[in-house]
């Protein structure tokens, strides 16, 4: 495990250092952020607090954590294969792979830096959230927003490895991204509640990871509901985390030999 | 005795990607197979230099691979000090890859950074890293560039970083693959004298090393082998491929009145006229000294002015080895070829 977080930060002390260069287009996104918080903050007053499924919680706050989130699980579902696919291009991935470092650690701990971007992008959006517009955040209840959060880490991993298993295993762009990224921003209770959509297709949210993270944070963060409330959510959440990140180990392992065995692994 | 690096039977073939073309022409016709490798046997023994070479495409790069646990064999086994390459957790501390892929770092950080990156991938401990890196930097010349970008070093720098990363872990198998394919001469020159006297002479690494450049594998091995389509056409030390096709007692001789049709205990292969004389190029036949040959030629009134061993260089053999006809497929794979001797 030490071995483990070891060489994840030695990914991400890597690609901080490749990435300082780009000081400028970093700025440059915050300013972006920053408007696009501004933006939601006037099309929310739109939006009448009565809707159901928002569970009495303002619509900018809401949907704030919603768009966040979703950023979240859309980099986790990409930054898996994204960087392989990168790295077999430059090259660097054979270089990585003769290294006695196990090919599942690779490829776990190479998104490390985008998985930490996320998460400070989100944080950034909620900093904005609590100086700019005085939304009020329950601190009492962090310890439960921090296993929720890092359960939607782990599934959102698991998803994303699986998919990049899906590109080492049929080499071409991935379907299973596409559709993943956009069912849970259909069903997952993004930008609306699920309860909105008609009856018979709402049982798909049940089965994004998605749809109970944003559950316990929007509950736990926003409204200051203790574990105890929250309990069946995170249960929830765990089951599809216990599916998803050994799913996606399993996968991983199975694509990775049959990359070695079609000698595709490093050469592209 | 175990060796230090083992290859048993090993065949691979890849399938052919296909172009658009012949995706749209034959949509459901089967994918073409290239056979890379077809049954290769390798033995390296420990602390040894070991050549491998080929003409393009010959295979050396998958062998490699294969070695290295990047791509697994069809059929067949591959050994490192005795150990099977599917049992990859055991084997990659034993090896070191150097390839001429220069992309193979990243470009933004500096050699140092590089460095720093791959110690933690190659589980160099904590303690140690800083200063097996800088260690390593010292010994490959890369001390003063090393916070430099990789971006703004030369071919022969990247070149030497590669070494220096194959080195971390100080692996006692290295694969080189190319070396120098990119540098100029004095380069290699220098890259050569590192690999001989620094790796082998004092590391004792065993080193296998793919190249098509002949002088590099006559200046550096101990021995070597042929890959020509898959297949290894001949082995052995630098000598007996250089031999190869040719008589075991070639000699080139500088005679005054040469009868054209000189029968003695040996085969004449070429005659050519030079000022004042001939000059002959033979090979005794089985059996025959070279004593008897003189002999003869006394006999038949020739005076010979000059007798020289010739010496075939490895160049002249591995054209005659690309020349000969590939052995039959039934023939025992890694088998050497054909033997020498073979003109009646
Ligand atoms: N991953 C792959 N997919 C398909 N074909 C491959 C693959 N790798 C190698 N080949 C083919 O296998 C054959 C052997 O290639 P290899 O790279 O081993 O040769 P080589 O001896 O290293 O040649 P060179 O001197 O050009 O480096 C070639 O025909 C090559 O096109
Ligand atoms: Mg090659």
């Amino acid at each position: 495990m030490i071995r483990l977080l070891r060489k994840a930060w030695a990914f991400l002390e890597r690609d901080l250092r490749a990435e300082t260069s780009y000081r400028l287009s970093f700025l440059l996104q915050i300013g972006g952020m920053l408007f696009s918080v501004l933006a939601f903050y006037f099309m929310t007053k739109m939006i009448d607090p009565d809707t159901p499924g928002l569970d009495g919680i303002p619509p900018f706050q809401w949907m704030l954590i919603g768009l966040s989130f979703q950023f979240y699980f859309s980099t986790a579902l990409y930054s898996f294969s994204q960087k392989i696919r990168n790295e077999q291009m430059l090259g660097t991935l054979e270089a990585m792979l003769v290294s006695p470092t196990p090919t599942a650690m690779v490829i776990f701990s190479s998104a490390s830096w985008d998985f930490v971007y996320g998460g400070l992008r989100v944080g950034l959006y909620l900093l904005f959230a609590v100086l700019l517009f005085g939304v009020e955040i329950h601190t009492s209840s962090l310890p439960t927003v921090a296993l929720g959060v890092l359960l939607t880490l782990l599934s959102s991993a698991g998803l994303g490895i699986l998919s990049a298993s899906f590109i080492l295993y049929f080499k071409r762009g991935d379907p299973i991204n596409l559709l993943l990224s956009s069912l849970t921003t259909f069903f997952g209770s993004v930008f609306f509640p699920v309860e909105n959509l008609p009856e018979s297709v709402r049982f798909i949210s049940d089965y994004l990871p998605i749809t109970w993270s944003l559950r316990v944070v929007r509950g736990a963060l926003l409204k200051g509901e203790s574990f105890a409330t929250l309990q069946y959510d995170l249960l929830q959440l765990g089951i599809l985390t216990a599916i998803l990140l050994p799913a996606g180990i399993f996968f991983s392992r199975f694509a990775i030999r049959r990359a070695k065995r079609e000698g595709t692994l490093v050469h592209y | 005795m175990s060796y230090a690096v083992e290859g048993l039977g090993i065949e691979k073939s890849f399938v052919r990607k296909r172009s658009l073309g012949q995706l749209l022409r034959d949509p459901f016709g089967r994918a073409e197979r290239v056979h890379a490798l077809r049954g290769v046997d390798l033995q390296v023994g420990d602390g040894e230099i070991f050549g491998l070479l080929g003409p393009n495409g010959a295979g050396k790069t998958t062998l490699l691979k294969i070695l290295s646990c990047l791509v697994l064999p069809d059929k067949g086994q591959a050994r490192i000090l005795g150990v099977d390459t599917a049992d990859e957790d055991r084997v990659k501390p034993q090896l070191g890859l150097v390839t001429t892929d220069e992309r193979s770092f990243y470009w933004r950080l500096s050699g140092r950074e590089n460095m720093r990156f791959f110690s933690i991938l190659y589980d160099v401990p904590s303690d140690r890293r800083m200063a097996r890196i800088d260690e390593l930097l010292e010994r490959v010349g890369l001390t003063e560039a090393a916070d430099q970008r990789f971006s703004d070093y030369s071919a022969g720098m990247k070149q030497r970083l590669s070494i220096a990363r194959s080195l971390l872990h100080d692996p006692p198998v290295l694969l080189m693959d190319e070396p120098t394919r990119s540098l100029d001469p004095a380069a290699s020159l220098e890259l050569r004298a590192f690999v001989k006297d620094e790796l082998k002479a004092r590391d004792r690494k065993t080193i296998i090393l793919a190249t098509h450049n002949l002088p590099e594998a006559e200046a550096l091995c101990d021995r070597l082998a042929i890959l020509i389509k898959g297949k290894i056409r001949q082995e052995g030390s630098v000598d007996a491929v250089r031999a190869f096709g040719l008589e075991t007692h070639g000699y080139e001789l500088e005679v005054d009145r040469w009868p054209g049709d000189f029968s003695g205990p040996a085969q004449v292969h070429k005659t050519e006229s030079i000022p004042d004389g001939t000059l002959v190029q033979l090979s005794l036949t089985d059996g025959a000294e070279l004593g008897d040959l003189l002999s003869a030629l006394m006999h038949a009134g020739v005076a010979v002015r000059r007798c020289d061993r010739h010496e075939s260089d490895l160049e002249e053999a591995f054209t005659r080895i690309l020349d000969a006809e590939e052995p039959d497929d039934s023939a025992k794979p890694g088998g050497s070829g054909r033997q020498t001797g073979g003109a009646v």
